[in-house]
């Protein structure tokens, strides 16, 4: 099923339909009705969902004919290349997109949620003053999502990147007014920086390995896979120590998805984000941008199977931040709260997922909890529209009778997520748990899998529990709240109706997954297979990864078992302490002794704000404060600017010594300028004197500079008495070896100004006594009659 | 004015009279006598009207009862016997006189109070020089140089002080003393050099440089009228010419300048010359 | 040297001239002091030239010499122009006080 490459089809009308509508919004936004505004906003993504649909359900329909016959075929792959972007010597980059099956699943996840979520923004903003902006930024972000998703090759897949984290920061910081949720913006921009920097040095890395093969130098994706099939040693080779170069370029590249998906150590910034508006939590970091590190993970999974190193990183950070993220969010109070840190521990999850090769899994659970997440982002932003806003879940309980419609889905979600049996969280998060029970690559202890699975074990049950807490504190009790917010109201039908949409999925969307163990029917299990194809690594050498083993089935049932049992462990304990609003049991173990110490590092997020604030900020500030002083203060401030103003008011006070009008002044400079003249024409020229080997001998030739007449008389002191020889005169001599000193003296006796001698010539006016080596080639002084002679022209 | 100032002026202007005029016509005669008399025998000091230039084309043997000519025009033009000392002390006493009566006038010229006193040395310095050109055989420079400029250049800058007559408090200028002082080591070293420069170009003078210089192509008496008419019309008419645009030019330009300024209206703004109250 | 002449002589003569006529020019205040020294080292300029035209026997330089005469007497005749227009206004020929050029 190799689509036409290189063709232009309508693949660019996915990414340009949201960014037309931004263009739109941003610009015009102000002058627009506020009708007009999210009418371009939300058909442009609508428009942009159902051409999304358009493109994927022809192959779709290919492969399923296909696929009932046996056999998938060729995997799906449609390229489109704009035009060249970037073409420097060999280098050469293409705006290329890239449609197959990872992609495509993408693109619906996210022109579908986004669809949504702009219909619920339109309820939920509809007093918003900045109305054109937000839905401008709300485009924006979706255009450059596609951007990232689609881009068949990883620059065009970092100006997604980048364009998201860019709208993350201008959505976080949307109510900029206020300045905790304008610092939270910068935070997320600045973490969000450090991992885009590694994105960067791991693509730099590729780039350097790839260079000059055949097929590589363009950084595209097929190329960068075609490199691994046809000459795994590139990825092989030892790069570093004795670190692989797949290891080094993977751990880079997963620091930038651990940066844009929030994982350890960069995840700090996710439950700050919480400042945006909540539409914004609910599309942005929950169900789509959060993903685009796993996403990208599982887009160069073909790099990762070359290094297992890379892997077992990947797979650990992920199931230590499922398990802390977990743990943070029990003693959390704002609903947002806790659903940013339900965030971060579920991307844990799919990072194990990705991180055991299971990358089918991971992307499952990625589309899955886009729907439930979302849901839940959006239950609570309709709860807190009820409440006027507040998000403290201490005010609030026995909701289900003000917001009948809302608290019906949040139900759904929570289910979801807990893994109750046949909701989608239970298949996507069983595949993750037994892609983790049956990992054994190569390097790995034979344990680890097991390890890990545990660990998503534990972690689960923790999400069931502070879930569901969190549904027992808003839904279930008496009402709390009644002194803050007197009469709590359910939605407009705009925000309701999203959370039905999403109630569903996230009810029947598991079921594109069924295990093979279930009773499934087989179009049930046909879209992990066609969206494997995308995503099955090519490679399996030495140091690889190995595909994952299928389970038996009593395994897989026996898993599947142990995930409910830690789901429903988990939502007895909160229906346990919670059902009727806060836990007295729970106050009296946290009162005092280690259960306040663990009630407060949770509180508290262990601390890792504060840890960070000492580790990295007050160093970087005090360095910062020393630059300051030290560059800006000094260097610029004094040095620069005012020493240039010093410099120039020193100039212009020499220059205005000068010209200052006096006619006088000026013959000053004139006669200074004269003598300068003089000066500088009768510059020391010292009488001297050169030699050179000629045939004869060696020439000694007198120059006798300036201020020396010609016909000066010239003689010269040879044989190094001091005193000048007899016939050697003249300002032309030539001399054989033998008969030169070591030091030879030029006398120079003007008649003009040299002053008698008494013996009445001319006294020696200067002279000039300089070492003399000779040139080999000066022939010695053979008996030649005339070799003494001075040659005198 | 004050009366001191007057009498200051008054005895100046004798004094300036006399050095300036007597002393530089007179020895400005004296002058051209020393030039004429310079290639001929020693004691040749005696005051010699100067001949005028041979009208004949033919070089030699026109002038020979004139006992110059001998010495001048020795062999056809040729330069006098070389070797012989070729000075006299007439010349010797002429030159230090006249240079003395140049650098004392332009002395006088700079350091004067009195503007008129000033003009004076100015036109010592002027003879005197007119003597050296004597000297220098150009005979005809000589006179322009006093025609012009003791005739009238110099009566015109009398005219404009005594336009202007204004007393001058302070002399020299004051501002500026650093810079003046540089320029003043400067000019020291310059002269310093220069005179290095100019000495050893020459100090033995040859015979054939001092021996008076043969006449021209054409037959004129070297630094007469007509030589140097005859060369300033065939070699020098370009400039010649350009000289003659360049005096018309400075006559408008100096008229355009110097002219009362008047409005529109033909009503004067500024008048000319004397200012109210100044006296002389 | 003192009793035999040279050209060297007139040279250094000329030399001096042009000196004195240099520190009049930096030294008076008064601009008709002033276009006198101008005159003096115009002179000086003069006796040099002519000086060397009686040395190389080239009558070229009396010519010369002549321009310079019918020069400096433009330069007298407009420079004293433009001192009775000074003066006219400002009623003074102090050139110390003649710096409008610097505001």
């Amino acid at each position: 099923m190799e689509a036409s490459n290189n063709a232009i089809n309508f693949l660019w009308v996915v990414p340009a339909l949201p960014l037309i509508g931004a263009l739109i919004n941003l610009t015009l936004g102000r002058r627009l009705s506020r009708q007009s505004v999210h009418f371009v906003a939300v058909a442009s993504i609508a428009a942009s969902f159902f051409t999304a649909v358009w493109l994927v359900v022809g192959p779709l329909r290919q492969a399923y004919a296909a696929f009932k016959k046996g056999d998938l075929g060729a995997v799906f792959e449609l390229k489109e290349t704009l035009y060249t972007w970037i073409e420097v010597g060999n280098f050469k980059v293409d705006l290329a997109f890239r449609l197959d099956p990872l992609s495509s699943v993408m693109i619906l996840i996210v022109t579908f949620c986004s669809m949504l979520i702009h219909l619920y923004s339109t309820g939920y903003m509809e007093h918003e003053k900045r109305y054109g902006a937000y839905f401008g930024y709300l485009n924006l972000f979706t255009g450059a999502m596609l951007i990232l998703v689609l881009g068949a090759n990883m620059p065009v897949m970092f100006i997604g990147w980048e364009g998201v984290g860019l709208c993350s920061y201008l959505l976080i910081g949307f109510w900029f007014e206020n300045e905790a949720f304008a610092t939270a913006g910068r935070k997320a921009f600045v973490v969000n920086r450090i991992g885009d920097f590694a994105f960067l040095l791991g693509m730099f890395l590729l780039y350097w390995a790839t260079q000059g093969i055949d097929g590589g130098n363009s950084l595209d994706f097929t190329s960068l896979r075609n490199v691994g099939e046809s000459t795994p040693e590139v990825y092989e080779q030892v790069w570093w120590g004795r670190e692989r170069l797949a290891a080094a370029a993977c751990v880079c590249l997963f620091i930038g998805a651990a940066g844009k998906s929030a994982q350890i150590p960069l995840y700090v910034w996710l439950p700050d984000a919480m400042a945006g508006p909540t539409p914004v939590s609910a599309l942005i970091h929950a169900a789509t941008m959060v993903t685009a590190g796993v996403y990208m993970v599982a887009r160069t999974s073909f790099i990762f199977a070359h290094s297992t190193t890379a892997m077992a990183v990947v797979a650990t950070v992920g199931a230590l931040t499922a398990l802390v993220a977990a743990f943070m969010a029990f003693a959390q109070n704002d609903l947002k709260k806790v659903l940013a840190y339900s965030t971060v521990s579920q991307l844990g999850f799919m990072f194990v997922g990705v991180g055991t090769g299971n990358w089918t899994g991971a992307i499952f659970h990625l589309g899955t909890h886009a729907f439930f997440k979302a849901g839940l982002f959006l239950g609570a932003g309709s709860v807190m529209h009820g409440m006027d806003g507040s998000g403290d879940v201490r005010i609030m309980g026995g909701l289900k009778k003000y917001l009948p419609w809302t608290r019906v889905c949040f139900l759904i979600y929570c289910l979801a997520i807990a893994g109750f049996p046949l909701t989608s969280g239970f298949f996507s998060k069983d595949s993750i748990l037994a892609g983790a029970w049956a990992a054994n690559h190569d390097g790995w202890p034979a344990f680890y899998g097991k390890l890990l699975w545990a660990m998503l074990l534990v972690a689960a049950t923790g999400t069931a529990f502070y879930m569901w807490r969190l549904y027992f504190l808003v839904f279930e009790g008496p009402y709390r709240g009644a002194a803050q917010v007197a009469h709590p109201h359910e939605s407009p039908w705009t925000m309701v109706g999203p959370l039905v949409v999403l109630a569903a999925l996230a009810v029947v969307a598991g079921f594109i997954g069924v295990p093979h163990v279930m009773p499934h029917h087989h179009y049930m299990t046909f879209l992990p297979e066609w969206l494997g194809h995308s995503v099955k690594p090519v490679f399996q050498g030495e140091h690889g990864m190995q595909v994952l083993p299928h389970l038996s089935k009593a395994t897989e049932w026996i898993l599947m078992g142990a995930a409910t049992a830690a789901g429903l462990i988990g939502i007895g304990l909160a229906a346990a302490l919670y059902r009727k609003g806060p836990s007295e049991q729970v106050a009296r173990w946290t009162a005092d002794g280690s259960g306040k110490a663990l009630l407060r590092a949770s509180h508290d997020k262990l601390w890792v704000d504060e840890l960070y604030e000492a580790v990295l900020v007050k160093p970087f500030r005090f360095l910062a404060r020393g630059l300051f002083e030290v560059v800006d203060r000094f260097m610029i401030d004094t040095v620069l600017v005012n020493g240039l103003g010093f410099a120039m008011t020193t100039f212009s006070r020499i220059s205005r010594w000068i010209q200052n009008g006096q006619v006088q002044r000026y013959m000053v400079g004139i006669v200074i300028g004269t003598v300068a003249i003089f000066l500088w024409t009768s510059r020391a020229d010292h009488p001297s004197f050169t030699w050179r080997a000629v045939p004869a001998g060696v020439e000694f030739t007198a120059s006798p500079g300036h201020g020396v007449r010609k016909d000066a008389q010239v003689r010269w002191d040879f044989d190094g008495d001091g005193r000048p020889d007899d016939g050697a005169t003249g300002s032309v001599v030539i001399k054989r070896r033998g008969e030169v000193a070591s030091r030879v003296t030029l006398f120079i006796a003007d008649p003009v100004w040299g002053k008698k001698g008494p013996d009445g010539k001319p006294r020696e006016w200067t002279k000039v006594t300089r070492k003399v080596e000779l040139p080999a080639e000066v022939p010695s002084a053979v008996p030649a009659p005339n070799a003494a002679a001075g040659g005198t022209p | 004015m004050s009366a001191r100032r007057v009498t200051l002026l008054s005895s100046r202007f004798v004094v300036v009279l006399v050095v300036g005029l007597t002393l530089g016509l007179g020895l400005g005669g004296l002058g051209l006598g020393g030039a004429v008399g310079v290639p001929s025998a020693a004691a040749q000091a005696a005051p010699v009207a100067i001949k005028p230039p041979p009208r004949s084309a033919t070089p030699a043997g026109k002038q020979v009862s004139d006992r110059d000519v001998v010495t001048r025009r020795d062999a056809a033009g040729r330069p006098a016997a070389a070797g012989k000392p070729a000075t006299s002390k007439g010349m010797a006493i002429a030159f230090w006189l006249f240079a003395a009566i140049t650098v004392a006038g332009s002395l006088f010229v700079i350091t004067r109070k009195n503007l008129i006193a000033a003009v004076m040395g100015m036109v010592g310095t002027f003879f005197g020089l007119a003597a050296l050109y004597m000297m220098l055989y150009a005979h005809f420079l000589a006179v322009v140089q006093m025609l012009v400029y003791a005739g009238a250049i110099m009566v015109l800058f009398v005219f404009v002080i005594m336009i202007l007559n204004k007393p001058e408090d302070e002399p020299y200028a004051t501002t500026g003393r650093a810079g003046k002082a540089v320029a003043g080591l400067g000019m020291a070293y310059l002269i310093y050099r220069l005179a290095a420069v100019l000495v050893s170009v020459d100090t033995t003078v040859t015979a054939p440089q001092l021996a008076a210089p043969a006449t021209t192509a054409q037959g004129y008496d070297w630094g007469s009228t007509a030589a140097v008419g005859w060369n300033l019309f065939n070699d020098y008419l370009f400039p010649f010419e350009a000289v003659s645009i360049l005096l018309l030019v400075a006559v408008v330009g100096s008229i355009a300048v110097a002219r009362p300024l008047k409005d529109d209206d033909g009503e004067v703004l500024a008048a000319d010359g004397a200012a109210p109250g100044g006296g002389a | 040297m003192l009793m035999t002449i040279g050209f060297s002589h007139f040279l250094v003569l000329a030399a001096l001239l042009f000196a004195i006529g240099t520190a009049g020019v930096l030294l008076r205040k008064n601009v008709l002091i002033i276009m006198m020294s101008i005159e003096l080292m115009l002179n000086a300029a003069n006796l040099t030239i002519l000086t060397f035209a009686r040395m190389h026997g080239d009558l070229g330089g009396h010519s010369f010499a002549m321009v310079v005469i019918a020069v400096a007497a433009a330069e007298v005749a407009v420079g004293l122009a433009i001192v009775v227009a000074i003066f006219r206004g400002r009623r003074h020929v102090d050139v110390d006080k003649m710096n409008i050029l610097k505001h």
